[in-house]
């Protein structure tokens, strides 16, 4: 493998972490909220993926136009997705929002497969086809616009969460959900909020994915994993360690399968997990202090 | 009541009535509505009875959220279908290699799983089962890859082939039934209770001698050999086999039917497994929808009635019956009670908690037969002296023998067999069970334990404590100085040897403090030896002949409560002059 090859792959791999890093903002917000895992993340994702498919076909516009678009969309599903999956389950155990999660899971991932069937579907590109030459490198424009359009949103979610009023509120939340309470703050709207960010940046993951990796209803549970493990390596709870967990997984992937296979790419990405785990229950960095989970 | 709450005990044979109606419903439906689709479905639902049945041991019982069942049945397939497909092995041959290979493989990975917390133990399970997936995929040599195995050898008993209609549905279901049987019998009466306990208040349990990690491991390789079970039968029912087995939609359907059904609930296995099996055939209208109201259903039972269907057919039998019952006469013996009391000997003893040190150097000795008051002001580690005796924390250095025993490096549950017992600052009572099994849980880490015999020792201490009255009454609905006697009660019930009791006075009417003060001069005056910890000088200077004053993390007096109460530096640790000692 050559130089340019492997700075091809290596922006590659940074478009994918990029949209990883989406996926796994929106999961370790919700985690960081509820205390609760939400197993329909990935098809939240997915349900971006298709939405962008559907508005790509009645509006013929580029990718970058949608994505407001779909964001939004999305953000109402997450606020659907709060009060169905977890206001109702707040004062139970952590296990009784995995539960609900899964069984909301079930129901996007069938709708998606009653509309649009079960072969995977082309999402828009960003901003048109082709390729950008820098030097000697073709970087091609979905990769490029891909992680402008990450970098943007990541920007964005940070400057929301803490310079914007109800950004500090929602982290309050998180962080001390009685507390927050007791200074006024509407705890259950900042957790409703919380979802609809996490649906809005996963839906953006969806668009961003769509295009050159295809939308299939069954994608999301593999998504989900991916953001959960993301959480891990960065440990529990860190928004920036949950990030930087998603670059590495797209790194760890895309090199892994340039290499050797795709399956075989996951299945050791499970098995690190796994030994991980094994040799620190705690995470590789551990929780953050006084995390309930 | 919250998803983890407690499969109750049936506490009368009428309970089982329903049930009983609804086996007879079933085999009637069969009987009568079994044209051979309808009999195939039944079978179906059969083979995930059995694999919800075991579901319910790690999940209903043990409490933890396992995603690898679907991982354990498509274990307990592929074994089944590489041996019959690829070495020609009889199906009578390959089941039980398919129940015992994913108990191995349960067994194996036992320790290092469930040691993980809620989240990462269901990552774990749910990674592990997603290398399954992906290794039956790509293994093509051995599993045929995204193809499938086909031919899987059919069930031959006495020379017939069981391929499909009344024989295989019988020989499914009788499978079945054994399960069912099997796990009744593992899991009723005070293995039952342990296992609540173990769920609901971790603590509680360890604190009456219960292994947790075993009875977690038990739970988990026992989920795993009935998953196997149901992994064979599904193969050899269907002939072929495909890597679905292991997709997420099949663990997906098992946690379903758990759900539905009711959680820990073996009719609730078999009735979720049933419904579920048959809904898409109720909602064939709704067509390739179906599986969003599979989702729809599953959302609804866990928001409006966590306790499954199971628990809605129980509350609707029970309506209008009292929950009490005529415990059998068991003459009084000393079965399963503790034998004497012991010598504590705490010796130098220190721990810090992230630099600060919460012990620094304590000595104590509390003398068989005798009550100690510990006393200190907030943070002057008494709770943590608890701790440690009782073994939920390793000190750092120092000693802790209980009369020649050294205990500092055991856990706290082999603490508690050699007969140590506490109590704690709030009272861990087990939500969803009666006062009276609170305290009959005392008896689980016995061998050979009798929930009756447990429960008629538990009647005589609730008598002491003058709590008959509310023997049958849930115990989270009982007032704070109520809760607090009860475990005071369980702490007592086998005859401690030696008692630590963190702030038992808290929240008592004056009626109780002394209901308190006899149960334990009663205790002492039989050999135990104990240490209060408690804020209520007058209470303690009352009780006990000895006081001991903690002041950060040293003992800065000892002695009768007269000379302890009028000690220069006990003053100054309560009233904070700011003198210097000399």
């Amino acid at each position: 493998m050559d130089a340019l090859t492997l700075v091809q792959l290596l922006l590659n791999a940074a478009a994918l972490g990029a949209a990883y890093a989406l996926v796994a903002l929106g999961f370790v917000l919700v985690i960081n909220a509820t205390g609760a895992v939400n197993f329909a993340h990935g098809d939240l994702v997915m349900s971006g993926g298709f939405l962008s498919v559907a508005l790509a076909g009645a509006l013929p516009v580029p990718g970058i136009v949608l994505l407001p678009l779909v964001a939004a969309l999305m953000a109402i599903l997450g606020l659907a997705l709060s009060a169905a999956a977890y206001l109702p389950l707040r004062s139970r155990p952590p296990v009784a929002v995995f539960i609900s999660t899964i069984a909301v899971g079930v129901m996007l991932q069938n709708s998606a497969n009653a509309i649009f069937g079960a072969a995977p579907r082309g999402g828009p590109p960003l901003a048109g086809d082709g390729a950008l030459s820098l030097g000697g490198l073709t970087l091609d424009r979905q990769s490029a616009a891909m992680i402008a359009a990450a970098v943007v949103l990541l920007a964005a979610t940070q400057i929301l969460l803490t310079h914007t009023q109800i950004g500090k509120r929602m982290r309050a939340t998180a962080q001390d959900p009685e507390m927050a309470r007791a200074l006024g703050v509407r705890t259950g709207r900042m957790i409703a909020l919380t979802f609809a960010l996490a649906a809005a940046l996963a839906g953006a993951a969806g668009l961003l994915l769509g295009n050159r990796y295809f939308v299939t209803p069954a994608e999301g549970g593999s998504l989900m994993l991916k953001a959960y493990i993301a959480v891990v390596i960065g440990g529990w709870g860190r928004i920036g360690g949950a990030v930087i967990g998603a670059l590495l997984i797209a790194l760890f992937e895309s090199v892994v399968a340039a290499f050797l296979s795709q399956p075989i790419a996951e299945a050791v990405l499970y098995a690190v997990l796994l030994i991980v785990l094994f040799v620190r229950p705690g995470g590789i960095l551990g929780e953050v202090e006084g995390r309930r989970a | 009541m919250s998803v983890t709450s407690a499969p109750s005990q049936p506490a009368f044979r009428a309970a089982h009535a329903p049930w009983i109606a609804g086996a007879a419903l079933l085999a009637l439906y069969a009987a009568f509505m079994g044209d051979l689709y309808g009999l195939r479905l039944l079978t179906q639902a059969g083979v995930y009875a059995l694999l919800v049945i075991g579901y319910q041991f790690v999940f209903g019982h043990a409490g933890a959220f396992s995603l690898a069942q679907g991982a354990f049945f498509g274990l307990g397939a592929y074994v089944t279908g590489i041996l019959g497909t690829k070495f020609g092995w009889g199906f009578l041959a390959t089941f039980p290699l398919s129940v015992l290979l994913p108990a191995a493989f349960a067994l194996l990975i036992a320790a290092p799983v469930l040691r993980l917390e809620t989240h990462y133990f269901a990552l774990a399970t749910l990674g592990l089962a997603q290398v399954a997936l992906i290794g039956a995929v790509n293994w093509e040599s051995l599993t045929g890859g995204a193809n499938g195995l086909v031919g899987v050898p059919r069930v031959t008993l006495f020379g017939a082939r069981l391929v499909t209609g009344w024989p295989l549905l019988l020989f499914v279901w009788s499978l079945v039934a054994v399960g069912g049987l099997l796990a009744w019998r593992l899991t009723r009466g005070m293995k039952g209770l342990a296992y609540h306990t173990l769920r609901e208040r971790p603590l509680a349990a360890a604190s009456v001698g219960l292994d947790g990690g075993m009875l977690r491991a038990t739970a988990f390789v026992l989920s795993a050999a009935y998953g196997g079970a149901a992994g064979a039968l599904h193969a050899t029912t269907l002939g072929v086999l495909s890597p679905e087995v292991f997709d997420f939609s099949i663990m997906v359907a098992c946690l379903t039917m758990a759900v539905v059904g009711g959680r820990g609930r073996i009719a609730g296995a078999i009735l979720g497994a049933v419904l579920l099996v048959h809904l898409p055939e109720w909602l064939r209208g709704l067509e390739q929808y179906y599986l969003i109201a599979y989702g729809a259903a599953l959302l609804l039972v866990v928001i409006l009635a966590p306790d499954g269907l199971a628990g809605i057919v129980d509350r609707f039998w029970r309506r209008g019956r009292g929950r009490s019952e005529t415990l059998p006469f068991i003459p009084a013996s000393t079965r399963g009670a503790h034998v004497g009391g012991a010598a504590l000997h705490v010796e130098n003893l220190a721990k810090s908690f992230g630099g600060v040190a919460a012990l620094d150097g304590v000595n104590l000795r509390v003398a068989p037969g005798e009550i100690v008051g510990l006393i200190g002001p907030n943070g002057s580690g008494k709770s943590t002296l608890a701790n440690l005796i009782t073994g939920l924390y390793r000190p750092d250095r120092g000693r802790i023998r209980l009369d020649t025993t050294p205990i500092e490096t055991l856990r706290p549950h082999e603490i508690a067999r050699l007969g140590v017992r506490r109590t704690f600052q709030t009272a861990e009572l087990i939500a969803g069970a009666s006062l009276i099994d609170n305290i009959a849980v005392a008896y689980a880490a016995t061998a050979n334990p009798s929930l009756p015999h447990a429960r008629s020792r538990a009647l005589t201490v609730l008598a002491e404590a003058g709590l008959t009255s509310r023997a049958w009454e849930e115990a989270a609905a009982q007032p704070a100085g109520v809760r607090r006697l009860a475990e005071v009660a369980r702490a007592t019930v086998r005859g401690p040897r030696l008692l630590v009791l963190d702030e038992p006075s808290a929240g008592l009417t004056e009626d109780e403090r002394t209901t308190l003060v006899r149960l334990l001069r009663n205790l002492a005056s039989k050999g135990a030896a104990v240490l209060v910890i408690d804020h209520n000088v007058p209470f303690l200077s009352g009780l006990a002949r000895r006081l001991v004053c903690l002041e950060a993390g040293r003992v800065i007096a000892e002695g009768t409560p007269g000379a302890v109460l009028a000690d220069e530096a006990v003053r100054r640790a309560y009233l904070g002059t700011a003198e210097k000692k000399p």
